[in-house]
C-alpha cells in the first residue's frame, strides 16, 4: 500500500516538473534582460510598445464579438436539440467536434475560396467584412468547447417542464430562451466564454493568414526579432489563460454556493 | 353547451393508440378528476388541453371557442407539474410574477397581484426567497400561485401532490381545493389515488386504457360502478361470479347458495355475472333481507374501522365494520351470520 502511494506521488510530481520546469526558466530567462542583475524591463518594454497595446486590444475585442456570436449561436442550437431533436444529439454534437479535427489552415483557406472579391459575398474585400469572417472563425474554433459547457449546463436543469411551464404563463421563444433558458445555464455559458477567450487571445493561423493585426501573429513577429520580450509575453499569456480558468472556478463555486445555503 | 368541452379527442403516438374518443364536458367553477392507473392517458388529455400536444382528431371548447391549433402561450390556461417546475433563478415573488411580466403588465400592478396570491397561499413572507430554499410542499404553492396570477380560463393539475409526503399531501389538497372554490376557476386535477380524487372533486372521470370509463359524482363513481374495471379500481370492492338462474326477480347462484336480488338482471338465464360488493354494504349479524353463514378468517384492526375477512363457501369476502368499545370483534376461526342488502349488491355484466 505505502509504495504504491510513495509511487503516485513520485509520477505526480514528475509530472508537475515536466511541466513547471520548462515555465521557471521561462520566467527565469525573462527578467534577464538588463545585464547581472534580475529586472521586469522586458514586460516594461512590452507592455509600452504601442503595437502590442493596439493587437492585444483588437484580439480582445475579437474574443468579445466570437464570444457573443457563439453564446447567441449554441445557446438555442444546444437548447432545441435537447428539446426537440434528441435523436440528432450525436450529429450535432460530432459536428461541434470537427473544429479539433479539421486544421485551422483549412478553415482560413476555406474562407479566402469562398468570401474572395471576387466572389458572390466578397466579405475579404473591406476590413470590416474580414474581421467579420475572423471572428466567425473564432466561433468555430471555439464550438467544442462552448458547446460542450452549455450542453452540460442544459442537463443540470428540467428543460422540458421548464419550458412547457414557460409556455403555459404566455411566454414566446424569446422570452423562454432569454428568461428562462439562459440565466439557468449562466455559469456553463460563462465558462465557455473564458475558454473561447483564451483560444482567441493566442490564435495565429487564421488571423494571420487573413492579415488582421491581431495579437497572435504579433507574439510570433516579437519572437523572431527580439530576445527577451517573447517570455515575458508567454509568461503573460499563460497568465491571462490561468486567469481565466481560475475566474471559472469562482464562477462555479459561487453559483454552486448560492444553490446550497439556506 | 359546457364551459370547456372535449368532443371525441383521439391521440396516438405511432401505433400507440393512447386517448380513445374521449368526451368530457366540464362546467365553469366544476373541479373534475381524471382518475386511473399510471399510463392510461391522463396526462395525455391535459397535455391536449394545454396544448403541449395536438389531438388526432376531436375538438377542445372553451365557452365555445375551438383551441386545437392555437399555441399553449395563447391559451391562458394554467398548469401545474407534479415537479412543481418553479424556475431556479427566480425568487418565489418573481416566479408567480413571471406570467404577468412577459405580458407586460407594469411593475406596480404585477407586485400587488404578486402578493395578493402569495397571501392566498399563505406564504406572504417568502417572496425573497428562491425555490431552493423552500420545501416540497411550499413550492407546490408557489406553482399554484404562479399558475393563479394570470387568472387562467381553466386550471389543469397534474398529479401534483404526488411528489409530497403523505401529511402535506393531505393538507395541500384540502388547500388546493378551498383556493379553487374560492376562485371559482374551473379546474381539471390528474391522479392515480382514488381517495384523492373522491376526496375533492365535483366529479370524477374513471379512466382505463385512453377510454373514459365512467363519469360521475365522487358518490355515483363509489356506489354505482358501471363497469368492473371502476368498481375495481376506486375502492376496495367483494367480487363474486354468479350464474343467473332467472333474469326476471334477480336469482342467481353463488357456488351452492340461492339468493335473490328482487329486481331485473340485463342477462340471460344460465349466463354468469359478476356480482361486487363495497365492505361497508355487509354487517355482521341477521338484518334484512339476505343472511349468509361465514367462518371468520381474520380481523383486522384498523382503528376506527374493523375489516374483517370471511369465507363464505369457497368465496371470500371482505367487511369493514365501525368499532365500538363495546363489542369486540368475533373470535377468528368463529361462525357468523352475515347480512348482504340486496340493494347494495352490483351487478356487472361487462
Ligand atoms: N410523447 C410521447 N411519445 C410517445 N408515447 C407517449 C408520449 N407521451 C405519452 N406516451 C405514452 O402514452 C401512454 C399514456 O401516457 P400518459 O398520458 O402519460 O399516462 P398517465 O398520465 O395516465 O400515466 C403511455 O403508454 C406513454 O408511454
Ligand atoms: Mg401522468
Amino acid at each position: 500500500m505505502k509504495s504504491a502511494r510513495l509511487w503516485s506521488y513520485l509520477i505526480f510530481l514528475t509530472g508537475v516538473m515536466y511541466f513547471i520546469i520548462p515555465l521557471i526558466g521561462m520566467f527565469e530567462f525573462s527578467l534577464r534582460k538588463r545585464r547581472g542583475e534580475y529586472s521586469f524591463d522586458a514586460y516594461t518594454s512590452v507592455l509600452t510598445d504601442a503595437q502590442f497595446q493596439q493587437t492585444f486590444l483588437y484580439s480582445l475585442l475579437m474574443a468579445l464579438v466570437a464570444i457573443v456570436f457563439g453564446i447567441l449561436l449554441v445557446v438555442p442550437t444546444a437548447y432545441w436539440v435537447r428539446l426537440r431533436l434528441p435523436k440528432m444529439r450525436p450529429v450535432v454534437e460530432f459536428v461541434t467536434l470537427l473544429p479539433l479535427v479539421i486544421p485551422p489552415v483549412v478553415i482560413a483557406f476555406g474562407y479566402i475560396r469562398l468570401f474572395n472579391t471576387s466572389s458572390v459575398l466578397p466579405f475579404l474585400g473591406s476590413q470590416f467584412g474580414t474581421d467579420v469572417l475572423l471572428s466567425c472563425g473564432y466561433v468555430v474554433l471555439a464550438l467544442p468547447y462552448m458547446y460542450r459547457a452549455v450542453d452540460t449546463g442544459l442537463r443540470a436543469i428540467d428543460i422540458l417542464t421548464l419550458t412547457e411551464a414557460a409556455q403555459g404563463l404566455g411566454a414566446n421563444w424569446p422570452a423562454i430562451i432569454f428568461r428562462v433558458i439562459f440565466p439557468n445555464v449562466l455559469v456553463a455559458v460563462l465558462s465557455g466564454a473564458f475558454l473561447t477567450f483564451a483560444i482567441v487571445i493566442g490564435e495565429y493561423v487564421i488571423s494571420a493568414l487573413l492579415d488582421r493585426p491581431a495579437f497572435g501573429p504579433y507574439l510570433v513577429w516579437i519572437g523572431s526579432n527580439k530576445a527577451y520580450e517573447p517570455s515575458a509575453l508567454a509568461v503573460m499569456t499563460f497568465a491571462v489563460t490561468w486567469g481565466c480558468m481560475a475566474l471559472i472556478q469562482v464562477v462555479t463555486r459561487f453559483s454552486k454556493h448560492t444553490r446550497t445555503s439556506i | 353547451m359546457a364551459y370547456l368541452d372535449l368532443l371525441h379527442l383521439e391521440k396516438s403516438f405511432g401505433p400507440n393508440h393512447v386517448v380513445k374518443d374521449f368526451n368530457l364536458r366540464i362546467e365553469q367553477g366544476e373541479f373534475v378528476s381524471l382518475l386511473g392507473p399510471s399510463g392510461c392517458g391522463k396526462t395525455t388529455v391535459l397535455r391536449m388541453v394545454a396544448g403541449f400536444e395536438t389531438p388526432n382528431t376531436g375538438k377542445i371548447l372553451i365557452s365555445g371557442t375551438d383551441m386545437v391549433g392555437s399555441r399553449p402561450n395563447q391559451r391562458n390556461i394554467g398548469m401545474v407539474f407534479q415537479s412543481y417546475a418553479l424556475f431556479p433563478n427566480l425568487t418565489v415573488a418573481q416566479n408567480v410574477g413571471f406570467g404577468l411580466s412577459v405580458a407586460g403588465k407594469k411593475r406596480s400592478q404585477i407586485a400587488e397581484r404578486v402578493a395578493e396570491m402569495l397571501d392566498l397561499i399563505g406564504l406572504a413572507d417568502l417572496g425573497a426567497r428562491f425555490p431552493f430554499q423552500l420545501s416540497g410542499g411550499q413550492q407546490q404553492r408557489v406553482a399554484l400561485a404562479r399558475a393563479l396570477a394570470v387568472r387562467p380560463k381553466v386550471l389543469l393539475l397534474d398529479e401534483p401532490l404526488s411528489a409530497l409526503d403523505a401529511k402535506i399531501r393531505l393538507t395541500l389538497r384540502r388547500e388546493i381545493r378551498a383556493i379553487q372554490q374560492r376562485l371559482g376557476i374551473t379546474t381539471i386535477f390528474v391522479t392515480h389515488d382514488q381517495e384523492e380524487a373522491l376526496s375533492i372533486s365535483d366529479r370524477v372521470v374513471v379512466m382505463n386504457n385512453g377510454l373514459a370509463d365512467q363519469i360521475g359524482t365522487p358518490f355515483e363513481i363509489y356506489n354505482h360502478p358501471t363497469t368492473r374495471f371502476v368498481a375495481e379500481f376506486v375502492g376496495t370492492l367483494n367480487t363474486f361470479e354468479v350464474t343467473v338462474t332467472d333474469p326476471d326477480v334477480g336469482a342467481v347462484m353463488l357456488g351452492t347458495t340461492p339468493l335473490v336480488l328482487n329486481r331485473t338482471i340485463a342477462a340471460q338465464k344460465g349466463a354468469k355475472v359478476t356480482l361486487a360488493m363495497r365492505p361497508e354494504a355487509a354487517s355482521l349479524g341477521r338484518f334484512g333481507n339476505m343472511t349468509l353463514i361465514g367462518r371468520i378468517a381474520d380481523v383486522q384492526f384498523l382503528g376506527s374501522i374493523i375489516r374483517i375477512r370471511a369465507d363464505i363457501g369457497a368465496h371470500q369476502l371482505t367487511l369493514d365494520t365501525f368499532n365500538r368499545s363495546d363489542m369486540p370483534p368475533p373470535a377468528i376461526g368463529s361462525e357468523t351470520p352475515i347480512s348482504l342488502p340486496t340493494s347494495s349488491l352490483v351487478v356487472l355484466v361487462k
